[in-house]
């Protein structure tokens, strides 16, 4: 039990200093970042849901241009994790991308 | 029975003569009507490339028209027709009313939020003047 509580209190020592280190040195860390090499650095841009940047409340099936962007070269359709959708908008796009294909407006696959 | 709304699109042999399409389009207008429907638009989008071969063509005519009718039968009757007739390659019914109710629930939502958000913003002002007031008086 006193293993536990100690354990638990290190745990969250630890977490809540590795967490007030992490603000403390993100700031000064993400930008100095790249300066210091050694370490990993990821920078990755955080995608975000097109349609809710436009406010959409209805993704057509009729504007192919728009739905282009979300299937792969093969006719695929994007997941989330690539394009940043949100799950929303990801099922109303997926229901759009298939009724274009089916009035021949996007590919089910891509010809020879 | 409420009013349903459609879109129907088709696609013709892009060597259909105008007369042809002209013909087959009020075929299905005289269809609907009978029917009790109503076609509120039609747009000739016109040749275009389609994205697969369809009848080893591969390019169309593209018709798109909004239908109005409160029951199924004027779809039913309008896809036997086009499916019988011979320069149309392919066609989709989507079922839009549905869709376009949810569109106006989320937009009326959204116009609610926007109309709360400025009253949050003003509730604090109040505030500002009134402690500039307490203070005021001991200055």
């Amino acid at each position: 039990m006193a293993e536990e509580n100690t354990q638990q209190q290190s745990y969250g020592g630890g977490g809540g200093g590795s967490r007030s280190s992490g603000p403390g040195g993100g700031p000064g860390g993400r930008p100095g970042g790249p300066a210091k090499r050694g370490k990993r650095n990821f920078v990755r841009k955080k995608k975000v849901c097109r349609f809710c940047v436009d406010k959409a409340d209805f993704i057509d099936y009729k504007k192919a241009e728009i739905l282009a962007p979300f299937i792969q070269e093969r006719g695929k359709i994007l997941p989330r994790r690539m394009t940043g959708t949100c799950a929303r908008h990801q099922r109303w796009l997926t229901v759009a991308i298939k009724r274009a294909q089916n009035i021949a407006l996007l590919p089910f696959a891509a010809e020879l | 029975m409420e009013e349903r709304l459609y879109d129907l699109i088709f696609i013709l042999r892009p060597d259909t003569p105008e007369a042809d399409i002209d013909k087959v389009i009020s075929t299905l207008e005289h269809a609907a009507t009978e029917k009790g429907g109503k076609i509120d638009s039609v747009n000739k989008w016109g040749r275009k490339r389609m994205a697969y071969r369809v009848q080893k063509l591969r390019e169309g005519y593209f018709v798109y028209m909004v239908i109005r009718s409160s029951h199924g039968e004027v779809v039913k009757e309008l896809e036997r027709r086009l499916k019988v007739s011979d320069p149309v390659i392919k066609y989709l019914t989507v079922r839009l009313d549905e869709e376009l109710k949810r569109q106006e629930k989320l937009k009326r939502h959204r116009e609610r939020r926007a109309a709360r958000r400025p009253r949050k913003t003003v509730t604090p002002a109040p505030a500002m003047p009134g402690a500039e007031q307490a203070v005021a008086p001991t200055a």
